[in-house]
């Protein structure tokens, strides 16, 4: 045998093998999953956003023929709350109760559940459940909740501040530098006042549960669609008050999960509560309505900027509060986005002096908790719109000025005040590559000619960075985060030489079980048909830290490497064995166990050695019979994706409608394992952050608190039809800190997406002085702003 | 999100559909082509006792030109927006059709259904009150002629049709020789619900308008824009009177905010709309979004 480049698999646009039974209709959701004789579960949220309850009614409901239970606060004795699993020093104690803790907080907030034959029947009971609500006060505004005299949501918190958080913050390691310093020495000081909007992941496939209680053997199947099912399973079995051991999660597809499907629920108890009760499986379905109250929200956030700078466009400091709010409750992840929010809003530039409030607040809302992005989105919209805004004051092009202060290459590691240490990247090198496939001087150019004839193009651009990785542990404990951040993985070789791969990960749409076979495969050297990749049941997978934020590639990926690393050095020791050579003369490469410079005429297979270890005859002293590893690996650090956006629009100043004209993408996500899924990723991510940029909002009106966005007429999802062709190109820097060199890209597209947007459309209206510095930017709110500046 | 329980029947004929009705009244509802109905039951924001299924009716499926157009209420949208009858006599109809919702939901829904569920953002209803449409209600007693204007002014998602009463027919005069239409709605995204929308047609006399019919859909209920047609009847064709008729549409707008603008912003983008689709009339060309 010679060295061929055969079997390398990292870097093949490789077909994603989940795609088959998909398409062709063989996919398995929870919708699916209905064992014999499985009853329904359906839910009596509140209609009120503040509401106490001083009774409920069950006797009509379960008089009802085909209703085996109803549910409400009564039946939670001994049933524990979901704890908040990130709890910053100074945060007031919250957790995620089963019901409505005596009052309910949110329209949507759980009240009662009724489990009957069928789904439309536990809907009817619903209707003869007779709450005795007493309607309190609401507020479903940040500010409002903060002032004097605001209904106080949570009694034991005192009022609706959650949290008052400062970065550099005591337990990051950020730096804040001489803030007052560079905000007296600034020839400019620019202020910004930015809503990001409220919205969320909106899946495909909501939702839902099978829990299959059996008494006789005491365990508990759930069949869920959780993102991360080993912590499901932790917290569910204490929060059920039963053994860990005794319960078993099962994942079939899931249609789509966007970080909302990390967070634990209220549903996961009480499907499974129900099915302990009755002893048999019961089965919830999210509906719609339901998706849209009472999966957990991201993003809103309310915030205000200070940036200093030279009139030669250096930027001296930055400092900002932000609100952000957080719903009724605290939900799974506290205030983590917001946190995120404050660690990474310096994002590329050389910002010395740093200082940012972030405030949690609670208001009669949904949870405000995990989705795609995570904070990140948030910060890039705030330091990009004050990135275009310094440079319009200091009439320096928004290109240049960025140019001016972005972290060049060789200052890598680079230490932010916000705490993170990026790790590498080429900003510069984006950020020109970006402007060079817009072709940004000839946009310019044609730009002015356009105006004279009435078309108002406008030119928006946005860099962004993306800590990913989550992540290594040691540092999620600094950040009293309660969870670890590994990722581990099990490899076994069959006797044949085939690979199963067990991992912790949920696919949930990336392409995980694609990217983890060509990782497997190449690093085996073996054809990618011959590995199998095994998911979606903790009684066989290893348990996954964190299950989010890009931990697959530059996580998962590395346990996976370390794993096969193990198998390969055990295959070369029982090889060298039975070629009867020094292990060290032997060596594993092409998918064979060969001795070094003899290749042609001492070699064996991967399949002869496996049948050897099996058959485990002559092994080695001290190696165990069966050829297979498990390594969990926990990142050295986090790994910082990064790139370059730009956006071009043209205006329609009479309706406030806006036109794409081109969308260019520069993004380096270190290595690629599979471009095509890459690109996959980035439309998916880039798709989701413009649809919260001009259309996706959750809506609740002031007077009523109720969620006006509560149906797919009124929260707009765009389709293909609304965006713009993406034209992508990619940069590689390689990570230093992981095996492969992978960063985490699943969410990067999101991140410079509603900045570069608003950029755009700030830009094409310059000549009013129009700011776009509210998401989404609606016609509506759009015209609005044209008309009060004249136009 | 499941329907309450409900009695279900398929009547075949429009005399069985009739005798059904004159049997539940009140307590009934006629389900046509499903797309806004059926939500509404899975709300639960309609719980009629009794749903009638005219699907079954093929004798309310059909268009007929001779003279004045003829449609059956159940015809479907697509076999309305793909008619070259329907087109002949008035291409404003097949310029309506195509921005209701997507093809899926043309492929159901039916003229009958649009114009008897009465949605205020739906077009048709809007577009028949700009052609002088009229509509035929049957029932056990016999059969009565409805205007569009007497059957769905000032109202939303409701109609004159009595309880016992089933939407048989729309009847189209044919249009003026000459007359010229514009269509033009603003959606946020292709296929919702507009936020505003306006059909115009207009008849000349060379550079003098001597007609002018506007419908309006998108703010409380629909309705024909009468202070914009006065604006136009009498004036030269251009920019002077079809300002003039933007305006006038702005004030006849029954504008109202949601999450998706302010009546203020829909005010703005009827008169915008307005002179568009006037535009689009007297340049003898077709309508389009925004």
């Amino acid at each position: 045998m010679t060295t061929t480049q055969e079997n390398r698999w990292i870097g093949v646009s490789a077909p994603r093998r989940e795609d088959a039974p998909l398409i062709r209709g063989r996919g398995r959701y929870i919708a699916d999953i209905e064992p014999a004789g499985t009853v329904h579960m359906a839910i009596l949220r509140s209609p009120y956003a503040h509401a106490r309850i001083n009774g409920i009614d069950t006797a009509a409901a379960e008089a009802m023929d085909g209703v085996h239970c109803v549910l409400t606060a009564a039946d939670l004795e001994g049933i524990g709350d979901f704890p908040t699993i990130w709890r910053l020093p100074g945060q007031k104690e919250c957790t995620t109760p089963a019901f409505a803790p005596g009052k309910a907080r949110y329209v949507g907030e759980p009240v009662a559940a009724v489990v009957a034959d069928s789904r439309y029947l536990a809907e009817d009971a619903l209707d003869l459940l007779d709450v005795d609500y007493e309607i309190l006060d609401h507020v479903v505004d940040v500010e409002a909740a903060l002032a004097d005299g605001a209904p106080v949501i949570n009694e034991d918190m005192g009022d609706n501040t959650i949290i008052e958080y400062t970065f550099p913050g005591i337990n990051a390691l950020g730096v804040a530098g001489d803030v007052d310093g560079a905000f007296e020495e600034a020839d400019e000081i620019i202020s910004g006042r930015f809503k990001v909007g409220r919205y969320s992941g909106v899946a495909l496939e909501t939702r839902g549960h099978v829990a299959e209680w059996d008494d006789l053997r005491q365990t508990l199947t759930l069949h869920s669609g959780s993102q991360v099912a080993s912590l499901l399973r932790t917290e569910l079995a204490a929060a059920l008050g039963i053994p860990e051991t005794s319960v078993r999660i099962l994942t079939p597809n899931i249609g789509g999960a966007f970080g909302n499907q990390w967070d634990r629920y209220p549903e996961d108890i009480l499907v499974s509560l129900a099915s302990m009760k009755l002893c048999r499986p019961v089965k919830w379905i999210e509906d719609r309505r339901e998706a849209l109250q009472a999966t957990v929200h991201g993003r809103e956030q309310l915030q205000e900027w200070q940036l200093a700078a030279n009139s030669d466009g250096t930027v001296l400091g930055l400092k900002g509060r932000v609100l952000s709010d957080q719903g009724a409750h605290l939900h799974s992840v506290g205030i983590g986005p917001a946190w995120v929010t404050g660690a990474a809003a310096v994002n590329q530039y050389k910002i010395a002096n740093y200082h940012c409030d972030v405030v949690g607040v609670a208001t009669n809302k949904t949870p405000n908790s995990t989705f795609r992005g995570f904070g990140g989105p948030e910060a890039m919209f705030g330091i990009e719109r004050m990135m275009d805004k310094t440079a319009r004051r200091l009439g320096i092009d928004p290109a240049e000025l960025r140019r001016r202060n972005m972290i060049q290459a060789d200052e890598f590691p680079y230490f932010s005040p916000g705490g993170a240490v990026y790790d590498s990247g080429n900003y510069p090198a984006a950020l020109e590559k970006a402007l060079e496939a817009v072709e940004y001087d000839k946009v310019r150019e044609e730009q002015q000619s356009l105006r004279d004839q009435g078309v108002y193009r406008g030119i928006g651009i946005s860099s962004y960075i993306h800590v990913s990785g989550f992540g290594p542990s040691a540092i999620l404990g600094i950040l009293d985060y309660y969870t670890g951040g590994y990722e581990g993985s099990t490899v076994k070789i069959d006797p044949h030489g085939r690979a199963t791969l067990y991992t912790g990960m949920i696919p949930m749409g990336q392409g995980t079980e694609t990217t983890l076979a060509q990782v497997a495969a190449d690093h085996l050297e073996i054809d990618i048909a011959n590995v199998r990749v095994v998911w979606g049941d903790t009684d066989q997978t290893p348990y996954t830290g964190f299950g989010s934020a890009g931990s697959r590639s530059n996580v998962a990926a590395v346990a996976v490497i370390k794993a096969i690393e193990e198998i390969k050095a055990k295959a070369v020791r029982i090889g060298a064995g039975l070629l009867e050579a020094d292990p060290d003369d032997v060596a594993y490469a092409d998918g064979r166990i060969s001795v070094k410079g003899a290749e042609e005429m001492r070699s064996l297979s991967l399949a002869d050695v496996a049948q050897q270890a099996y058959w485990a005859h002559k092994l080695p002293e001290g190696d165990q019979p069966t050829l297979e590893a498990t390594y969990v690996y926990d990142p050295a650090n986090f790994t910082t994706a990064c790139g370059t956006h730009v956006a071009v629009v043209d205006v329609d100043i009479d309706t406030g409608k806006i036109e794409w004209v081109k969308y260019v993408v520069v993004d380096d996500a270190g290595t690629i394992i599979n471009p095509l899924l890459v690109e996959g990723q980035i439309h998916g991510a880039l798709s989701n952050g413009l649809g919260g940029a001009m259309l996706e909002e959750f809506v609740y009106d002031e007077e009523t608190g109720q969620l006006l966005s509560s149906t797919l007429m009124d929260y707009l999802v765009p389709s293909f039809t609304d965006l713009p062709d993406f034209e992508i190109h990619h940069l590689v820097t390689p990570s230093p800190h992981t095996e492969g060199g992978f960063k985490g890209m699943g969410e990067a597209g999101c991140f410079p997406a509603a900045g570069a947007l608003a950029n755009a459309v700030t830009d094409a209206l310059s000549h009013l002085g129009v700011e776009a510095d509210q998401t989404p930017v609606t016609p509506s709110r759009l015209w609005s702003l044209i008309d009060q500046a004249g136009g | 999100m499941k329907p309450a329980v409900f009695d279900y029947s398929a009547p075949e004929s429009i005399g069985e559909a009739l005798d059904l009705l004159a049997e539940h009244g009140s307590g009934a509802k006629v389900l046509a082509g499903g797309q806004s109905l059926v939500p509404m039951l899975n709300f639960r924001l309609a719980r009629p006792a009794h749903l009638i299924d005219v699907n079954g009716v093929g004798s309310l499926s059909y268009i007929s030109a001779n003279g004045s157009l003829r449609i059956g209420a159940m015809t479907r949208l697509t076999a309305v927006g793909e008619s070259g009858a329907v087109a002949g006599a008035h291409p404003v109809i097949p310029a309506a059709v195509a921005e209701i919702g997507h093809r899926a939901i043309r492929n159901r829904g039916t003229i009958g259904g649009s114009v008897a569920h009465n949605d205020p953002a739906a077009e048709l209803p809007a577009v028949l009150m700009a052609l002088d449409a009229e509509v035929t209600a049957r029932s056990t007693d016999g059969e009565r002629v409805i205007g569009m204007q007497d059957l769905i002014e000032d109202r939303l998602f409701d109609t004159t049709l009595g309880d016992t009463e089933l939407l048989t027919e729309i009847r189209i005069p044919a249009a003026a020789a000459g007359s010229t239409f514009g269509f033009r709605e603003f959606a946020r995204r292709h296929g919702d619900f507009a936020l505003a929308g306006v059909a115009a047609v207009i008849t000349t006399d060379g550079s003098t308008i001597t007609h002018a019919a506007l419908g309006a859909f998108g703010g409380t209920h629909a309705t024909r824009l009468p202070t914009a047609e006065a604006a136009l009847v009498g004036a030269e064709t251009g920019d002077a009177a079809f300002a003039a008729a933007g305006a006038g549409a702005a004030a006849d707008f029954p504008a109202t905010s949601d999450v998706h603008g302010t009546a203020e912003y829909r005010s703005h983008l009827i008169n915008v709309l307005t002179v568009r689709a006037l535009n689009d009339a007297s340049g003898q060309a077709g309508g389009g979004n925004g």
